[in-house]
């Protein structure tokens, strides 16, 4: 009834801003300063929240109706960049052009060389804008301004790509180690300066699927190898993973028994989950990883709703995932139409429609958590499908009571609003 | 171009949609990328919806740079269809009105009958109107469309609430305690504008006697637009404390004739005059206080402490820059500092430099004042989750005058423990003081227990867990350890256990 072209009905998304809220924390040392729209700050400020209050590290830009009528952009952006170097002396600005600077051809990101022999402090240029990208590109875009800075190695070396917490960094180090290859180099890492070699002599594997930017960046600017890979996610995902990377460099290795121990050591998650099912609402493009080492647990996954598939870069997760039925880009009420008529044990959606699922009757699994929770890699196994049992055992618990929308305690209900004033056809 | 780190308000479209998807039966669609379309998990998240938000996003792609089409028929098809609103109610953000495109004459090449909603585009400006300015236009425009001449006053007195709305500041509760106070002097309401009005009850919005607010910045274009039409009289100020829900009563009593003694009947419940006798308030006398809100709020709430509390008010301000000149028009009685910006540090640096007991302001005033050790009441927008109480929290009428005595008494030390603490000094100190804050940091066994040894990368790995769960993590390792017989935990045994313990 409805097609899925891409500015269909209700495309359930956050802006590619988001990343900050993870990055400006892995970054200690970094300033994120967004050119845009006072939307962008309310977005900044109402999905970061509180975060704003500690030691602001992030702020905006915001357009006024001369920059609208074509003030030249380096111009105004020089006094800016002055003072939140003066105020905040950050190590390196990551220098965010949005939707309006995009509109206006505003060449944000040509700003960058001037910004920095100007202030003396690293400029990166990226892309945040809320137009097609997955919120979690906005992390692709600023890995790829910075892949652009890294030096040129000076011998074989590996580098990881992606956000990552210390622990999940650890134990990929310590499986580098373990295997014989290069010591990794991690991108990003505390400081923003500190920038792994990058070039030819280089393998980069990505942690996360959404990625492809900063990846394809690399491969075509910097020469660097980028092997296909199964992103670390669950036991089956992170064996393959180390696999890949031991491959990369012409070793053998078999993480089979560390593979099987994960396995048991998520036993207990794994009781709750086995034989039920989950289906995923598209959102941050984890959602092919997840699904398939769901189902490798032994779960049931009837659809895998996601923005967008990249037939390279995730081409070992699409084959892995093979029989299930992936849909690319649906908008909101084609996947309402999935789920009712699979009726799933549970539903991974985000924020938008978490409640309206809920509503309707779906136990649901908020997937936002998922994007900043310390999940990858053998150790974060039982952390994955814990946060997936948990939401199950909770919606069991909760079932004895009555949780119907809205709440008898409040004298003013939202009924108005729930039933149409004239009937839908 | 200019720095901002931290708004009161939010951008245009957001007060546009507020205003407009409040009503019932109102629909908007928001043209816009979708990164502008925050606002609908906004309406999901604070307001709990079980069901579609009241706001679409006719989305904005790279494809429309490239010259695509806005096609803003289909989405108004797609909504006239599915959701059946009576009116769907067209804005665009900044960043769409950037682009020009032609959505009015999209929308007149629609063919007659396509879409049986009304459409209207509210004449706002997405840059140069706030979120305020913007929802107090879109409210006045619609009520104006859709009001029917000719429409005779209701047979007994009555009013409209105008002001309240989706994701306001717990506005459920205020519309609440001002329908059960109305009722108790015998008058009805006849409509609540935006919040759940229907397209039927607009059409007579003509026929109540009077208008009333929870929010005269949110209401004033609509108050004096059915003052001209129908020459509605209404009441500006909102009925803040126990003596200015008397004093709202009455000039609304004059208005529609109220018998005195029912408005006193009315006011039985209420006990802040009485609180204000109390022994524990007594140490209220010339405590300083700041208070930074609405212009609404921060006028009425001035007065109570002041005037029903005996408070020493040494500042009030506002963000709503075009309310400055009423603002201080308010306070002339109460010989106050004024102060109207709306950059958030410079509230910050007035509150440092005053250092008042009790400080009376939004979110950000909550955290500037922690800052600087102060106690902080939350009282106006900008709404946070913490706003949308399950429960009954009016801030006006008899009960929220009642309620806002609870948040006095609450917010500040009283009596007895006041006395004790300017004797004794404050708590948490002597003995205690040397442990850390709250613990939370503490090896939880030390080598002389026969505990494992932690090397230094074991140390710094664990230092990297957030500190809320790090006690219970440093917990498990070590009991993870210590079963297994291992003496000193490097990284690896952190990865373990933390494998084996999950989380």
């Amino acid at each position: 009834m409805f097609d899925s072209t891409a500015d269909a009905l209700g495309r359930d998304d956050f802006c590619s801003l988001a990343p900050i809220g993870w990055l400006h924390h892995k970054m200690q040392d970094a300033f994120f300063l967004v050119v845009g729209t006072r939307s962008c700050q309310g977005f900044l400020q109402t999905a970061l929240g509180v975060m704003i209050f500690a030691q602001p590290r992030f702020a905006t830009a915001l357009l006024d109706e001369d920059d609208l009528s074509g003030r030249d952009t380096l111009t105004a952006l020089l006094p800016i960049v002055q003072s939140v170097v003066d105020e905040h002396r950050p190590a390196a600005i990551v220098l965010g052009s949005t939707c309006t600077p995009e509109i206006l051809k505003m060449n944000v990101g040509g700003c960058a060389p001037a910004l920095e022999a100007a202030s003396g402090v690293r400029v990166y240029p990226a892309r945040l804008d809320g137009f097609d990208a997955s919120y979690t590109q906005g992390e692709d875009h600023v890995l790829a301004a910075m892949i652009a800075r890294a030096p040129e190695p000076t011998e074989p070396n590996l580098v990881v790509l992606g956000c990552l917490s210390a622990l999940e960094e650890a134990e990929i180090r310590l499986a580098c180690e373990g295997m014989g290859v290069p010591t990794p180099g991690f991108l990003p890492s505390e400081s923003a300066l500190a920038l792994p070699p990058i070039g030819p002599q280089t393998v980069l594997i990505p942690v996360h699927p959404y990625l492809a930017d900063a990846c394809a960046y690399a491969a075509r600017e910097r020469g660097a190898r980028v092997p296909p890979v199964v992103f670390p996610y669950g036991p089956d995902g992170t064996r393959a993973f180390y696999e890949g990377i031991a491959a990369a460099f012409g070793r053998a290795a078999s993480f089979a028994d560390r593979e099987t121990a994960a396995w048991a050591a998520c036993d207990r998650e794994l009781a709750a989950l086995r034989g039920r099912s989950v289906a995923f609402c598209s959102d941050a493009l984890l959602e092919l990883p997840l699904a398939r080492t769901l189902r490798a647990a032994g779960v049931n996954v009837p659809f895998v709703a996601t923005p967008r598939v990249y037939r390279k870069f995730h081409a070992r997760e699409s084959e892995l995932l093979a029989g299930v039925d992936v849909l690319e880009a649906p908008d909101r009420y084609e996947t309402f139409a999935r789920l009712t008529s699979c009726d799933p044990d549970l539903v991974v959606a985000n924020l938008n429609v978490a409640n309206e699922l809920e509503g309707m009757g779906f136990a649901v699994k908020w997937s936002t958590e998922l994007s900043f929770q310390p999940i990858r890699g053998f150790a974060g196994a039982p952390a994955l499908f814990g946060l997936f049992a948990s939401a199950l055992r909770r919606h069991q618990a909760l079932a004895r009571t009555t949780g119907a929308v809205g709440s008898a305690a409040n004298p003013i209900t939202l009924d108005f609003f729930r039933t149409p004033v004239r009937s839908a056809v | 171009m200019k720095l901002a780190l931290w708004s009161y308000e939010a951008p245009a479209h957001v007060g546009v949609t507020r205003a407009a998807s409040s009503f019932a039966g109102v629909h908007t669609v928001l043209r816009a990328p979708k990164g502008d379309g925050y606002a609908t998990i906004m309406f999901a998240m604070f307001e709990r919806l079980g069901v579609t938000p009241p706001l679409t996003i006719s989305a904005l792609s790279e494809a429309t740079l490239a010259g695509a089409p806005a096609d803003i028929g289909r989405t108004l098809a797609d909504v006239d269809q599915r959701l059946g609103p009576e009116m769907i109610v067209v804005t665009r953000s900044a960043t769409a009105a950037v682009l020009q495109e032609p959505l009015d004459g999209e929308i007149r090449m629609l063919a007659p009958g396509a879409i049986r909603a009304q459409i209207v585009e509210p004449d706002t400006h997405p840059v140069r109107d706030t979120e305020t300015s913007a929802f107090a236009k879109t409210v006045c425009e619609i009520v104006d469309r859709v009001a029917l001449d000719g429409v005779p006053r209701t047979r007994e007195p009555s009013v409209n609430i105008i002001g309240p709305s989706l994701l306001g500041f717990h506005d459920r509760s205020n519309v609440a305690s001002l329908q059960r106070m109305l009722a108790d002097v015998g008058v009805t309401v006849n409509a609540v504008i935006p919040l759940g009005a229907s397209t039927a009850q607009l059409r007579n919005a003509g026929a109540a006697w009077a208008n009333v607010t929870t929010a005269l910045e949110l209401a004033r274009p609509t108050f004096e637009r059915l003052h001209e039409r129908f020459e509605t009289p209404y009441v500006e100020d909102v009925p803040f404390g126990e003596a200015g829900t008397y004093r709202f009563l009455d000039a609304l009593g004059g208005l529609l004739e109220i018998p005195r003694a029912r408005i006193r009947a009315a006011g039985r419940g209420a006990q802040l005059a009485w609180y204000a006798r109390t022994v524990d308030a007594h140490a209220l006398s010339g405590k300083r206080v700041a208070v930074f809100a609405t212009p609404s709020t921060a006028a009425g709430l001035a007065r109570v402490l002041g005037e029903e509390l005996d408070m020493r008010v040494e500042l009030v301000g506002t963000y709503v820059l075009d309310h400055d000149a009423w603002l201080r028009g308010r306070c002339e009685r109460l010989d106050t500092e004024v102060l109207v910006t709306d950059d958030y540090r410079e509230v910050a640096r007035a509150i440092d430099r005053l250092r008042p007991d009790i400080v009376f302001g939004t979110q950000m005033e909550r955290h500037s004042a922690s800052r600087f050790g102060l106690p902080c009441a939350v009282v106006a927008p900008p709404a946070h989750i913490l706003n949308f109480p399950l429960g009954y929290e009016p801030f006006i009428g008899f009960d929220g005058a009642n309620h806002l005595g609870d948040l006095v008494n609450r917010t500040q030390v009283l009596g007895l423990e006041h006395h004790l603490i300017e004797t004794f000094g404050p708590r948490n100190q002597g003995r205690f003081a040397e442990a850390a804050p709250d613990g939370t940091d503490e090896p939880v066994a030390t080598a002389a227990d026969g505990a494992p040894r932690w090397d230094d990368g074991a140390e710094k790995l664990v230092g990297r867990i957030p500190f809320f769960v790090r006690k219970k993590a440093r917990t498990n390792i070590e009991r993870y350890a210590r079963d297994r017989a291992i003496a000193v935990i490097d990284e690896a045994t952190v990865l373990a256990a933390r494998e084996h313990v999950g989380g």
